[in-house]
Protein backbone atom coordinates (compact mmCIF):
# COMPACT_ATOMS: atom_id res chain seq x y z
CA UNK A 1 0.00 0.00 0.00
CA UNK A 2 2.76 2.45 1.01
CA UNK A 3 4.68 1.66 -2.16
CA UNK A 4 1.59 2.14 -4.33
CA UNK A 5 0.92 5.63 -2.90
CA UNK A 6 4.53 6.68 -3.37
CA UNK A 7 4.67 5.29 -6.93
CA UNK A 8 1.51 7.26 -7.70
CA UNK A 9 3.13 10.45 -6.36
CA UNK A 10 6.32 9.84 -8.37
CA UNK A 11 4.31 9.20 -11.56
CA UNK A 12 2.42 12.47 -11.00
CA UNK A 13 5.70 14.37 -10.64
CA UNK A 14 7.01 12.80 -13.84
CA UNK A 15 3.77 13.65 -15.67
CA UNK A 16 4.05 17.29 -14.59
CA UNK A 17 7.65 17.40 -15.83
CA UNK A 18 6.57 15.82 -19.14
CA UNK A 19 3.87 18.49 -19.55
CA UNK A 20 6.50 21.19 -18.94
CA UNK A 21 8.75 19.70 -21.62
CA UNK A 22 5.85 19.38 -24.10
CA UNK A 23 4.91 23.05 -23.66
CA UNK A 24 8.61 24.05 -23.95
CA UNK A 25 8.84 22.27 -27.31
CA UNK A 26 5.64 23.97 -28.52
CA UNK A 27 7.01 27.31 -27.34
CA UNK A 28 10.23 26.81 -29.32
CA UNK A 29 8.24 25.93 -32.40
CA UNK A 30 5.92 28.97 -31.99
CA UNK A 31 8.87 31.34 -31.60
CA UNK A 32 10.68 29.99 -34.66
CA UNK A 33 7.46 30.31 -36.71
CA UNK A 34 7.16 33.90 -35.45
CA UNK A 35 10.68 34.59 -36.66
CA UNK A 36 9.81 33.30 -40.15
CA UNK A 37 6.68 35.50 -40.22
CA UNK A 38 8.66 38.51 -39.01
CA UNK A 39 11.18 38.08 -41.82
CA UNK A 40 8.41 37.81 -44.42
CA UNK A 41 6.59 40.90 -43.00
CA UNK A 42 9.85 42.88 -42.96
CA UNK A 43 10.48 41.89 -46.58
CA UNK A 44 6.95 43.01 -47.57
CA UNK A 45 7.31 46.43 -45.92
CA UNK A 46 8.62 49.08 -48.33
CA UNK B 1 22.97 33.09 3.00
CA UNK B 2 24.97 35.02 0.41
CA UNK B 3 22.64 37.18 -1.71
CA UNK B 4 24.84 37.09 -4.81
CA UNK B 5 23.65 33.77 -6.23
CA UNK B 6 19.89 34.34 -5.67
CA UNK B 7 20.08 37.82 -7.14
CA UNK B 8 22.11 36.56 -10.15
CA UNK B 9 19.67 33.71 -10.84
CA UNK B 10 16.57 35.94 -10.58
CA UNK B 11 18.14 38.64 -12.78
CA UNK B 12 19.22 36.02 -15.36
CA UNK B 13 15.68 34.62 -15.36
CA UNK B 14 14.12 38.06 -15.87
CA UNK B 15 16.53 38.78 -18.74
CA UNK B 16 15.62 35.44 -20.38
CA UNK B 17 11.91 36.16 -19.90
CA UNK B 18 12.28 39.58 -21.50
CA UNK B 19 14.12 37.95 -24.41
CA UNK B 20 11.26 35.46 -24.91
CA UNK B 21 8.69 38.27 -24.67
CA UNK B 22 10.55 40.36 -27.26
CA UNK B 23 10.69 37.36 -29.60
CA UNK B 24 6.89 37.13 -29.33
CA UNK B 25 6.86 40.46 -31.30
CA UNK B 26 4.62 43.46 -30.75
CA UNK B 27 0.95 43.24 -31.71
CA UNK B 28 0.23 45.19 -34.92
CA UNK B 29 -3.56 45.22 -34.70
CA UNK B 30 -6.29 44.87 -32.07
CA UNK B 31 -7.28 41.37 -33.27
CA UNK B 32 -3.71 40.27 -32.49
CA UNK B 33 -3.62 42.16 -29.16
CA UNK B 34 -6.92 40.65 -27.97
CA UNK B 35 -7.11 37.21 -29.60
CA UNK B 36 -3.63 36.45 -30.99
CA UNK B 37 -5.37 36.18 -34.38
CA UNK B 38 -7.24 33.10 -33.15
CA UNK B 39 -4.31 30.86 -34.01
CA UNK B 40 -3.18 29.36 -30.67
CA UNK B 41 -2.22 25.66 -30.85
CA UNK B 42 -3.22 23.09 -28.23
CA UNK B 43 0.07 23.02 -26.27
CA UNK B 44 0.11 26.81 -25.87
CA UNK B 45 -3.59 27.01 -24.89
CA UNK B 46 -3.03 24.26 -22.32
CA UNK B 47 0.26 25.71 -20.99
CA UNK B 48 -1.16 29.20 -20.78
CA UNK B 49 -4.36 28.07 -19.01
CA UNK B 50 -2.35 26.04 -16.50
CA UNK B 51 0.16 28.87 -15.99
CA UNK B 52 -2.70 31.30 -15.36
CA UNK B 53 -4.54 29.19 -12.80
CA UNK B 54 -1.39 28.06 -10.98
CA UNK B 55 -0.95 31.23 -8.97
CA UNK B 56 0.46 31.61 -5.45
CA UNK B 57 -2.66 29.88 -4.03
CA UNK B 58 -2.21 26.70 -6.10
CA UNK B 59 1.53 26.50 -5.38
CA UNK B 60 2.62 27.99 -2.02
CA UNK B 61 -0.95 27.72 -0.69
CA UNK B 62 -1.41 24.05 -1.61
CA UNK B 63 2.00 23.04 -0.21
CA UNK B 64 0.96 24.67 3.08
CA UNK B 65 -2.43 22.92 3.01
CA UNK B 66 -0.71 19.57 2.35
CA UNK B 67 1.55 20.24 5.34
CA UNK B 68 -1.42 20.90 7.66
CA UNK B 69 -4.29 18.88 6.15
CA UNK B 70 -2.67 16.12 4.05
CA UNK B 71 -4.75 14.93 1.12
CA UNK B 72 -7.96 16.73 2.24
CA UNK B 73 -7.38 19.51 -0.27
CA UNK B 74 -6.76 17.03 -3.08
CA UNK B 75 -10.40 15.97 -2.69
CA UNK B 76 -11.52 19.61 -2.75
CA UNK B 77 -9.23 20.31 -5.72
CA UNK B 78 -11.05 17.61 -7.72
CA UNK B 79 -13.93 20.11 -7.97
CA UNK B 80 -11.59 22.44 -9.86
CA UNK B 81 -10.59 19.63 -12.23
CA UNK B 82 -14.26 18.83 -12.82
CA UNK B 83 -15.02 22.49 -13.52
CA UNK B 84 -12.32 22.71 -16.21
CA UNK B 85 -13.42 19.48 -17.86
CA UNK B 86 -17.09 20.61 -17.89
CA UNK B 87 -16.10 23.98 -19.36
CA UNK B 88 -14.07 22.13 -22.00
CA UNK B 89 -16.92 19.80 -22.90
CA UNK B 90 -19.88 22.18 -22.67
CA UNK B 91 -18.85 25.83 -22.98
CA UNK B 92 -15.42 26.44 -24.56
CA UNK B 93 -16.32 25.01 -28.01
CA UNK B 94 -19.54 27.09 -28.04
CA UNK B 95 -17.57 30.22 -27.19
CA UNK B 96 -14.98 29.54 -29.89
CA UNK B 97 -17.65 28.94 -32.53
CA UNK B 98 -19.09 32.48 -32.09
CA UNK B 99 -17.88 35.03 -34.61
CA UNK B 100 -16.58 38.53 -33.83
CA UNK B 101 -16.27 37.87 -30.10
CA UNK B 102 -13.17 39.16 -28.29
CA UNK B 103 -14.44 38.91 -24.71
CA UNK B 104 -17.14 37.36 -22.53
CA UNK B 105 -18.86 40.76 -22.64
CA UNK B 106 -19.04 40.39 -26.42
CA UNK B 107 -20.62 36.96 -25.99
CA UNK B 108 -23.15 38.33 -23.50
CA UNK B 109 -23.78 41.30 -25.81
CA UNK B 110 -24.49 38.97 -28.73
CA UNK B 111 -26.82 36.82 -26.68
CA UNK B 112 -28.62 39.64 -24.78
CA UNK B 113 -28.02 43.32 -25.58
CA UNK B 114 -25.57 46.20 -25.36
CA UNK B 115 -26.50 47.12 -21.76
CA UNK B 116 -25.67 43.58 -20.62
CA UNK B 117 -22.36 43.76 -22.50
CA UNK B 118 -21.35 47.03 -20.80
CA UNK B 119 -22.36 45.66 -17.37
CA UNK B 120 -20.36 42.46 -17.99
CA UNK B 121 -17.44 44.61 -19.20
CA UNK B 122 -17.43 46.73 -16.04
CA UNK B 123 -17.49 43.60 -13.86
CA UNK B 124 -14.74 41.97 -15.97
CA UNK B 125 -12.44 45.01 -15.75
CA UNK B 126 -13.09 45.38 -12.00
CA UNK B 127 -12.42 41.69 -11.41
CA UNK B 128 -9.22 41.70 -13.48
CA UNK B 129 -7.97 44.77 -11.59
CA UNK B 130 -8.84 43.07 -8.27
CA UNK B 131 -7.11 39.80 -9.21
CA UNK B 132 -4.10 41.77 -10.51
CA UNK B 133 -3.83 43.58 -7.17
CA UNK B 134 -3.76 40.19 -5.40
CA UNK B 135 -1.00 38.96 -7.75
CA UNK B 136 0.98 42.19 -7.25
CA UNK B 137 0.69 41.67 -3.49
CA UNK B 138 1.94 38.07 -3.85
CA UNK B 139 4.94 39.20 -5.93
CA UNK B 140 5.65 41.90 -3.37
CA UNK B 141 5.58 39.37 -0.49
CA UNK B 142 8.09 37.08 -2.25
CA UNK B 143 10.56 39.82 -3.19
CA UNK B 144 10.29 41.42 0.26
CA UNK B 145 10.91 38.10 1.91
CA UNK B 146 14.12 37.48 0.04
CA UNK B 147 15.64 40.83 -0.80
CA UNK B 148 14.13 42.99 1.97
CA UNK B 149 13.11 45.57 -0.61
CA UNK B 150 10.59 48.30 0.25
CA UNK B 151 7.00 47.40 -0.76
CA UNK B 152 6.75 49.98 -3.53
CA UNK B 153 9.89 48.77 -5.29
CA UNK B 154 8.88 45.08 -5.11
CA UNK B 155 5.50 45.89 -6.65
CA UNK B 156 7.13 48.14 -9.25
CA UNK B 157 9.54 45.39 -10.37
CA UNK B 158 6.91 42.64 -10.71
CA UNK B 159 4.10 44.76 -12.18
CA UNK B 160 6.43 46.94 -14.29
CA UNK B 161 8.11 44.08 -16.16
CA UNK B 162 4.82 42.22 -16.66
CA UNK B 163 2.98 45.34 -17.86
CA UNK B 164 5.82 46.15 -20.26
CA UNK B 165 5.62 42.99 -22.33
CA UNK B 166 1.82 42.69 -22.05
CA UNK B 167 1.31 46.28 -23.23
CA UNK B 168 3.29 45.76 -26.42
CA UNK B 169 2.71 42.10 -27.21
CA UNK B 170 -0.91 41.67 -26.07
CA UNK B 171 -2.37 38.19 -25.74
CA UNK B 172 0.28 36.50 -27.85
CA UNK B 173 3.13 37.80 -25.66
CA UNK B 174 1.12 36.83 -22.59
CA UNK B 175 0.60 33.27 -23.89
CA UNK B 176 4.22 32.86 -25.04
CA UNK B 177 5.63 34.06 -21.72
CA UNK B 178 3.04 31.94 -19.86
CA UNK B 179 4.37 28.89 -21.73
CA UNK B 180 7.94 29.82 -20.73
CA UNK B 181 6.92 30.34 -17.10
CA UNK B 182 4.86 27.13 -17.09
CA UNK B 183 7.93 25.21 -18.27
CA UNK B 184 9.94 26.71 -15.40
CA UNK B 185 7.58 25.82 -12.57
CA UNK B 186 6.12 22.59 -14.01
CA UNK B 187 9.61 21.11 -14.12
CA UNK B 188 11.38 22.68 -11.11
CA UNK B 189 8.78 22.02 -8.38
CA UNK B 190 8.22 18.32 -9.29
CA UNK B 191 12.02 17.89 -9.47
CA UNK B 192 12.19 19.36 -5.94
CA UNK B 193 9.63 16.76 -4.82
CA UNK B 194 11.61 13.92 -6.40
CA UNK B 195 14.81 15.17 -4.70
CA UNK B 196 13.08 15.23 -1.30
CA UNK B 197 11.67 11.73 -1.85
CA UNK B 198 15.03 10.29 -2.93
CA UNK B 199 17.41 12.02 -0.50
CA UNK B 200 15.42 13.24 2.52
CA UNK B 201 12.65 10.71 3.14
CA UNK B 202 13.95 9.02 6.27
CA UNK B 203 12.02 5.81 6.88
CA UNK B 204 10.97 5.35 3.24
CA UNK B 205 7.43 4.94 1.88
CA UNK B 206 6.01 3.95 5.29
CA UNK B 207 6.95 7.35 6.75
CA UNK B 208 5.35 9.21 3.86
CA UNK B 209 2.12 7.21 4.19
CA UNK B 210 1.92 7.61 7.96
CA UNK B 211 2.48 11.38 7.68
CA UNK B 212 -0.14 11.57 4.94
CA UNK B 213 -2.70 9.64 7.01
CA UNK B 214 -2.13 11.62 10.21
CA UNK B 215 -2.22 15.00 8.38
CA UNK B 216 -5.38 14.09 6.47
CA UNK B 217 -7.11 12.85 9.63
CA UNK B 218 -6.17 16.06 11.46
CA UNK B 219 -7.44 18.10 8.50
CA UNK B 220 -10.80 16.32 8.35
CA UNK B 221 -11.29 16.71 12.13
CA UNK B 222 -10.38 20.42 12.05
CA UNK B 223 -12.56 21.39 9.06
CA UNK B 224 -16.35 21.66 9.54
CA UNK B 225 -18.53 20.10 6.82
CA UNK B 226 -20.07 23.48 5.90
CA UNK B 227 -16.57 24.86 5.28
CA UNK B 228 -15.76 21.91 3.02
CA UNK B 229 -19.04 22.52 1.10
CA UNK B 230 -18.13 26.21 0.71
CA UNK B 231 -14.62 25.36 -0.49
CA UNK B 232 -15.95 22.83 -3.01
CA UNK B 233 -18.41 25.48 -4.30
CA UNK B 234 -15.62 28.07 -4.58
CA UNK B 235 -13.33 25.64 -6.43
CA UNK B 236 -16.15 24.44 -8.67
CA UNK B 237 -17.57 27.85 -9.63
CA UNK B 238 -15.40 30.72 -8.39
CA UNK B 239 -12.81 30.80 -11.13
CA UNK B 240 -14.99 29.43 -13.91
CA UNK B 241 -14.32 31.24 -17.18
CA UNK B 242 -12.84 34.37 -15.62
CA UNK B 243 -11.80 36.75 -18.45
CA UNK B 244 -8.27 35.35 -19.09
CA UNK B 245 -9.61 31.80 -19.49
CA UNK B 246 -12.42 32.96 -21.76
CA UNK B 247 -9.88 34.85 -23.91
CA UNK B 248 -7.90 31.63 -24.37
CA UNK B 249 -11.06 29.73 -25.32
CA UNK B 250 -11.86 32.43 -27.90
CA UNK B 251 -8.26 32.63 -29.20
CA UNK B 252 -7.80 28.88 -29.81
CA UNK B 253 -7.07 27.73 -33.34
CA UNK B 254 -10.22 25.57 -33.59
CA UNK B 255 -13.19 24.55 -31.44
CA UNK B 256 -11.45 21.21 -30.86
CA UNK B 257 -8.30 22.92 -29.55
CA UNK B 258 -10.46 25.06 -27.28
CA UNK B 259 -12.24 21.99 -25.86
CA UNK B 260 -9.11 19.85 -25.46
CA UNK B 261 -7.10 22.72 -23.93
CA UNK B 262 -9.58 23.02 -21.07
CA UNK B 263 -9.90 19.25 -20.59
CA UNK B 264 -6.11 18.79 -20.44
CA UNK B 265 -5.76 21.78 -18.08
CA UNK B 266 -8.38 20.14 -15.84
CA UNK B 267 -6.55 16.81 -15.78
CA UNK B 268 -3.24 18.60 -15.15
CA UNK B 269 -4.74 20.36 -12.13
CA UNK B 270 -5.14 17.02 -10.30
CA UNK B 271 -1.55 16.03 -11.13
CA UNK B 272 -0.36 19.44 -9.95
CA UNK B 273 -2.35 19.42 -6.70
CA UNK B 274 -1.01 15.93 -5.92
CA UNK B 275 2.58 17.12 -6.42
CA UNK B 276 2.08 20.25 -4.28
CA UNK B 277 0.30 18.39 -1.48
CA UNK B 278 2.96 15.66 -1.50
CA UNK B 279 5.62 18.37 -1.14
CA UNK B 280 3.69 19.62 1.91
CA UNK B 281 3.50 16.10 3.39
CA UNK B 282 7.22 15.47 2.89
CA UNK B 283 7.91 18.85 4.53
CA UNK B 284 6.44 17.42 7.76
CA UNK B 285 9.49 15.15 7.91
CA UNK B 286 12.01 17.92 7.18
CA UNK B 287 10.91 21.19 8.83
CA UNK B 288 9.40 22.03 12.28
CA UNK B 289 5.67 21.39 12.65
CA UNK B 290 4.95 24.92 13.90
CA UNK B 291 5.99 26.46 10.55
CA UNK B 292 3.37 28.86 9.15
CA UNK B 293 1.47 27.45 6.12
CA UNK B 294 2.67 30.16 3.74
CA UNK B 295 6.30 29.56 4.72
CA UNK B 296 6.34 25.77 4.25
CA UNK B 297 7.59 25.71 0.65
CA UNK B 298 10.21 28.41 1.20
CA UNK B 299 11.51 26.80 4.41
CA UNK B 300 11.50 23.29 2.92
CA UNK B 301 13.59 24.35 -0.08
CA UNK B 302 15.86 26.52 2.07
CA UNK B 303 16.61 23.58 4.37
CA UNK B 304 17.33 20.97 1.69
CA UNK B 305 18.97 22.93 -1.11
CA UNK B 306 22.04 25.12 -1.53
CA UNK B 307 21.69 28.85 -2.28
CA UNK B 308 21.37 28.21 -6.01
CA UNK B 309 18.45 25.83 -5.40
CA UNK B 310 16.74 28.43 -3.25
CA UNK B 311 17.27 30.97 -6.01
CA UNK B 312 15.63 28.59 -8.48
CA UNK B 313 12.63 28.42 -6.21
CA UNK B 314 12.41 32.20 -6.30
CA UNK B 315 12.39 32.00 -10.06
CA UNK B 316 9.52 29.53 -9.87
CA UNK B 317 7.50 31.76 -7.57
CA UNK B 318 8.14 34.87 -9.64
CA UNK B 319 7.01 32.83 -12.71
CA UNK B 320 3.87 31.72 -10.94
CA UNK B 321 2.96 35.32 -10.08
CA UNK B 322 3.87 36.93 -13.41
CA UNK B 323 2.13 34.30 -15.56
CA UNK B 324 -1.16 34.98 -13.77
CA UNK B 325 -0.65 38.75 -13.70
CA UNK B 326 0.05 39.17 -17.43
CA UNK B 327 -3.09 37.23 -18.38
CA UNK B 328 -5.22 39.38 -16.07
CA UNK B 329 -3.77 42.67 -17.31
CA UNK B 330 -4.40 41.72 -20.93
CA UNK B 331 -7.91 40.38 -20.27
CA UNK B 332 -8.87 43.53 -18.35
CA UNK B 333 -7.52 45.81 -21.09
CA UNK B 334 -9.33 43.92 -23.84
CA UNK B 335 -12.59 43.94 -21.84
CA UNK B 336 -12.26 47.70 -21.29
CA UNK B 337 -11.72 48.41 -24.99
CA UNK B 338 -14.24 45.97 -26.38
CA UNK B 339 -17.06 46.08 -23.80
CA UNK B 340 -16.89 49.58 -22.30
CA UNK B 341 -15.45 51.86 -25.01
CA UNK B 342 -16.48 50.18 -28.28
CA UNK B 343 -20.27 50.09 -27.62
CA UNK B 344 -20.23 53.93 -27.46
CA UNK B 345 -17.66 54.88 -30.08
CA UNK B 346 -16.49 53.83 -33.52
CA UNK B 347 -12.98 52.49 -33.00
CA UNK B 348 -10.69 52.01 -35.96
CA UNK B 349 -8.17 49.19 -35.51
CA UNK B 350 -5.19 51.39 -34.62
CA UNK B 351 -7.14 53.40 -32.07
CA UNK B 352 -8.54 50.24 -30.44
CA UNK B 353 -5.00 48.91 -30.16
CA UNK B 354 -3.79 52.13 -28.52
CA UNK B 355 -6.72 52.17 -26.08
CA UNK B 356 -6.00 48.52 -25.22
CA UNK B 357 -2.35 49.35 -24.53
CA UNK B 358 -3.23 52.40 -22.44
CA UNK B 359 -5.79 50.34 -20.49
CA UNK B 360 -3.10 47.72 -19.73
CA UNK B 361 -0.93 50.42 -18.15
CA UNK B 362 -3.84 51.94 -16.20
CA UNK B 363 -4.94 48.55 -14.82
CA UNK B 364 -1.31 47.82 -13.87
CA UNK B 365 -1.16 51.11 -11.94
CA UNK B 366 -4.50 50.39 -10.23
CA UNK B 367 -3.23 46.90 -9.31
CA UNK B 368 -0.01 48.36 -7.87
CA UNK B 369 -1.91 50.83 -5.71
CA UNK B 370 -4.57 48.24 -4.81
CA UNK B 371 -1.91 45.74 -3.68
CA UNK B 372 -1.52 47.82 -0.50
CA UNK B 373 -5.19 47.22 0.43
CA UNK B 374 -5.33 43.47 -0.30
CA UNK B 375 -6.10 41.73 3.04
CA UNK B 376 -4.20 38.55 2.19
CA UNK B 377 -3.54 36.46 -0.92
CA UNK B 378 -6.15 33.73 -0.36
CA UNK B 379 -8.72 36.15 1.14
CA UNK B 380 -8.29 38.47 -1.84
CA UNK B 381 -8.80 35.64 -4.32
CA UNK B 382 -11.89 34.36 -2.51
CA UNK B 383 -13.50 37.85 -2.63
CA UNK B 384 -12.96 37.97 -6.42
CA UNK B 385 -14.37 34.44 -6.89
CA UNK B 386 -17.43 35.24 -4.77
CA UNK B 387 -18.40 38.15 -6.99
CA UNK B 388 -17.47 36.72 -10.40
CA UNK B 389 -19.38 33.45 -10.39
CA UNK B 390 -22.86 34.78 -9.45
CA UNK B 391 -22.51 37.98 -11.49
CA UNK B 392 -21.58 36.44 -14.83
CA UNK B 393 -21.90 32.66 -14.97
CA UNK B 394 -25.70 32.13 -14.86
CA UNK B 395 -26.35 34.66 -17.66
CA UNK B 396 -23.41 33.39 -19.72
CA UNK B 397 -24.01 29.67 -19.45
CA UNK B 398 -27.80 29.82 -19.88
CA UNK B 399 -27.40 32.32 -22.72
CA UNK B 400 -25.11 29.94 -24.58
CA UNK B 401 -27.53 27.05 -24.25
CA UNK B 402 -31.05 28.45 -24.78
CA UNK B 403 -32.38 29.64 -28.13
CA UNK B 404 -33.82 33.10 -27.45
CA UNK B 405 -32.32 34.56 -24.26
CA UNK B 406 -34.03 37.75 -23.07
CA UNK B 407 -32.07 40.90 -22.18
CA UNK B 408 -34.05 41.52 -18.96
CA UNK B 409 -33.00 38.08 -17.69
CA UNK B 410 -29.33 38.89 -18.36
CA UNK B 411 -29.46 42.27 -16.62
CA UNK B 412 -31.44 41.02 -13.59
CA UNK B 413 -29.25 37.96 -13.12
CA UNK B 414 -26.01 39.97 -13.31
CA UNK B 415 -27.32 42.71 -11.00
CA UNK B 416 -28.83 40.30 -8.43
CA UNK B 417 -25.72 38.08 -8.40
CA UNK B 418 -23.42 41.08 -7.86
CA UNK B 419 -25.58 42.78 -5.20
CA UNK B 420 -26.17 39.61 -3.14
CA UNK B 421 -22.48 38.60 -3.37
CA UNK B 422 -21.35 42.07 -2.19
CA UNK B 423 -24.05 42.10 0.54
CA UNK B 424 -23.06 38.72 2.03
CA UNK B 425 -19.32 39.24 1.52
CA UNK B 426 -18.91 42.77 2.93
CA UNK B 427 -22.05 44.13 4.61
CA UNK B 428 -23.51 41.17 6.56
CA UNK B 429 -20.76 38.56 6.21
CA UNK B 430 -21.36 34.97 7.25
CA UNK B 431 -24.92 35.27 8.68
CA UNK B 432 -25.65 31.50 8.73
CA UNK B 433 -22.13 30.22 8.23
CA UNK B 434 -22.90 29.74 4.52
CA UNK B 435 -20.30 31.09 2.05
CA UNK B 436 -21.62 34.17 0.16
CA UNK B 437 -21.16 32.50 -3.23
CA UNK B 438 -24.05 30.07 -2.60
CA UNK B 439 -26.92 32.55 -1.83
CA UNK B 440 -25.56 34.85 -4.55
CA UNK B 441 -25.75 32.15 -7.22
CA UNK B 442 -29.24 31.11 -6.10
CA UNK B 443 -30.39 34.76 -6.29
CA UNK B 444 -28.85 35.17 -9.75
CA UNK B 445 -30.64 32.06 -11.01
CA UNK B 446 -33.99 33.20 -9.54
CA UNK B 447 -33.54 36.67 -11.03
CA UNK B 448 -32.75 35.10 -14.40
CA UNK B 449 -35.92 33.00 -14.24
CA UNK B 450 -38.05 36.09 -13.41
CA UNK B 451 -36.40 38.12 -16.18
CA UNK B 452 -37.00 35.33 -18.67
CA UNK B 453 -40.67 35.07 -17.70
CA UNK B 454 -41.42 38.80 -17.81
CA UNK B 455 -38.87 40.17 -20.28
CA UNK B 456 -39.27 40.70 -24.02
CA UNK B 457 -37.10 39.05 -26.65
CA UNK B 458 -34.29 41.08 -28.20
CA UNK B 459 -35.50 43.87 -30.54
CA UNK B 460 -34.80 43.58 -34.25
CA UNK B 461 -32.53 46.68 -34.02
CA UNK B 462 -30.41 44.97 -31.39
CA UNK B 463 -30.35 41.77 -33.42
CA UNK B 464 -29.16 43.55 -36.55
CA UNK B 465 -26.55 45.51 -34.60
CA UNK B 466 -25.09 42.28 -33.25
Amino acid sequence: MEIVILVFVVISALMAIACGIWVAIALGSAISKDDEKKISIDNEDP
Amino acid sequence: MSMVVPVAVVVAYLVLLTFVAVRARAAREFEEFSLAKRALPLALVFGSLAATYVGPGYSIGFVGRGFKNGFLFLGIGLAYCLQNILVGLLIAPRLRSLNNCHTLGDVIGQKYDRKCQVLAGIISVGLCAGFSAVMAKAGCVVLNDVFNLPNWSSVAIVVGITALYTTFGGLRASVITDAFQFTAFATLLPVTLLLVLVFHLKGGPATFTSQAISATTEGIKATPIIEIVGLVAAFLLGETLIPPYANRALASKTTQVSRNGFILAGIFSVVWFLVMISLGITARIVIPMDTHEDRVLLNLVRSIMPASGYALLLVVIVSVVMSSLDSLLNAGAVAFTQDIVKPFAELPNGRALNIGRAATIVIAIIASVGAVFVPGIIDGLLICYTIWAPAILPALVIGLWIKHPRPLAGILSTAAGTVVAVLFEFIIPDPLGIPAIIPAIISALLAYFLGHCFGNPKTSTEQSRM
